[in-house]
């Protein structure tokens, strides 16, 4: 073995990265299609994100565990989305917001609901739904069946 | 180690052009090299920024700029890194030259963006979000500022309004420039009044799609003198650089630490202060930045950014004398993707050497460059540039 590393038996193993683990995105994906968000956990420092990746951004550390996450969460951020790219032209305006979990984990998803119906603190809760038939053609080839995350005020 | 100092620069007007991406780079070499030798006598590398291929559907742009410059078999590569490749390139030129492994090295940008029309610009942007929860929202180059916009005002209190009065700023900086895209003056009004595009962002409140292209010579200080009148060279004196998570979600809403990071190492090399900086040009793709930028770079406290509008004397205590974009920065520039960090080389340069006409800021020596890409703070290179 190269490297001067500790070896720790946390750490990714190279033939673990399969289209199955939640480390990588085909798994994050399958995983939200049964209706599981799935994040990281740092074992370092406990920072959570979605989605589940080998490192932990906030401190480097390669020892992650994979954790559902709650389906609850707050609007950090919100804005409407008046002239969105080419795929989801027929669904102008958009609302979008960065959500922070329950967890801490941070991310960016549409809201159903109108700009005005929500705002900075409004609490959501996660959805997923398959894409549309629109959406589905605009997805590459790897993405036609993963799901899209949606928030709906809670 | 050699010292790098920018010797010449050219570049081509900005705005919507007939001319494709390496004609509008022959016009900025030619201005460049007007009083110069041939690149081919005195060039030892090129880099070129360069956003999307999408636009023209064309990469390798390394090869094909050496090549229309006469420097066949010269090394050549284009660095990508969406809005910041262009302060990437001249990065890549001040360490080859103080490395010492060349003497001159061209820094270029080449944008044409206006190519596939404004759908085109919207979806080529959209390529520099996280493919995997961003992009799959819908989310646009201005909502993703939005969400800053939203958040930066709900903490601070600052208004549409304030954010307004940094567009009227940049566009009145613009009516002196020569090159700029938008040469004519707004009030706030006419912001406030402008439909919004991603609330609380307005279409004055972004700047425009471009075309452009712009060429900086570095070399070290030693072969400058062989080409060149010392008073016509600037000191790059310090350069930082440093990336953030590609998805904004997982960011400081309200302060961008990479371009804090990236000014202070630039600082650190040069061994100055934030307070010493004269003049700045700043990453105002959104009017939001400049006051983000403002604090993250140590010119204004946390939560006073938007003064970065008033006239120095004005602004509250605690804010440097910094004037910020005297080119009229991004909005009224113009903002030519991958070539916007070679533009704010160009107006420092200019005003460093007093060949800023109109827009010529007295007495400025010290000048800090602040370039961003995808998004904010994603990847951010700063420059700090000193008379020689």
């Amino acid at each position: 073995m190269a490297g001067r590393g500790d070896g720790s038996p946390k750490r990714v193993r190279p033939e673990e990265l399969t289209a199955e683990s939640p480390l990588t995105l085909p798994g994050f994906f399958a995983a939200l299609s049964d209706g599981r968000l799935l994040g990281g956990r740092c074992d370092e420092c406990e920072q959570a994100f979605v989605p589940p990746r080998p490192a932990c951004y906030a401190c480097g550390s390669r020892e992650i565990a994979v954790e559902e996450q709650p389906r609850e969460g707050t609007i950090v951020a919100d804005t409407e989305v008046a002239r969105p790219a080419p795929a989801f032209a027929a669904d102008a305006p958009l609302t979008i917001a960065v959500i922070e979990l329950d967890s801490g984990a941070r991310l960016t998803g549409r809201v159903a609901a109108d700009y005005e119906a929500v705002e900075i603190g409004t609490p959501v809760e996660l959805t997923v739904r398959e894409l549309t038939d629109r959406e589905k053609e605009f997805a590459l080839d790897h993405e036609g069946e993963w799901p899209l995350h949606v928030f709906e005020p809670a | 180690m050699p010292e790098p100092v920018i010797l010449s620069v050219g570049a081509s007007p900005v705005g919507e052009s007939e001319l494709t991406g390496r004609d509008l780079f022959s016009v900025a070499l030619a201005e460049a090299f007007a009083d110069l030798p041939d690149p081919a006598e005195i060039v030892d590398a090129l880099y070129v920024g360069n956003q999307s291929e999408s636009y023209e559907h064309q990469i390798m742009y390394g090869t094909l700029l050496a090549e229309w410059a006469g420097l066949r078999h010269t090394p050549a590569e284009r660095v990508e890194g969406c809005a910041a490749a262009g302060a990437l390139a001249l990065r890549h030129a001040v360490r080859d030259v103080r490395s010492g492994e060349c003497d001159v090295v061209l820094a270029c940008g080449v944008e044409k963006m206006t190519a596939g029309g404004t759908a085109g610009a919207t979806d080529a942007l959209s390529a520099a979000f996280d493919r995997a929860l961003e992009q799959r929202s819908g989310i646009t180059a201005p909502s993703q500022y939005a969400l800053l916009a939203k958040r930066y005002c709900h903490e601070t209190g600052a208004s549409e309004e304030d954010l307004a009065r940094v567009a009227v700023k940049n566009h009145a900086n613009a009516t002196k420039n020569p090159r700029a895209q938008y040469q004519s003056e707004i009030d706030a009004e006419t912001v406030l009044d402008s439909s919004y595009v991603a609330r609380p962002l307005k279409l004055f409140d972004c700047a425009p799609v471009s075309d452009g292209a712009a060429v900086v010579v570095v070399a070290s200080a030693e072969a400058a003198e062989t080409l060149v009148d010392s008073e016509e060279t600037v000191r790059a004196s310090g350069v930082g650089a440093g990336s953030n998570n590609l998805a904004v979600a997982e960011r400081d809403l309200t302060f961008v630490e990479g371009a804090h990071r990236a000014a202070t190492q630039a600082y650190e090399e040069a061994g100055i202060e934030a307070s010493e900086i004269d003049i700045a040009e700043v990453h105002d793709a959104f009017t939001v930045c400049e006051p983000l930028l403002a604090e993250a770079v140590g010119f204004a406290p946390r939560g006073t950014g938007v003064q970065c509008a008033l006239d120095p004397g004005d602004r509250s205590d605690g804010w440097s004398d910094v004037q910020v974009s005297s080119s009229g920065g991004l909005k009224a520039r113009g903002h030519p993707i991958g070539a916007t960090g070679l533009y704010q080389a160009v107006e420092a340069y200019e005003q460093l050497t007093g060949r800023a006409g109109d827009r010529q800021v007295e007495d400025a020596e010290r000048a800090l460059l602040v370039n961003e890409g995808g998004v904010a703070d994603a990847v951010t290179v700063a420059h700090v540039l000193e008379v020689a």
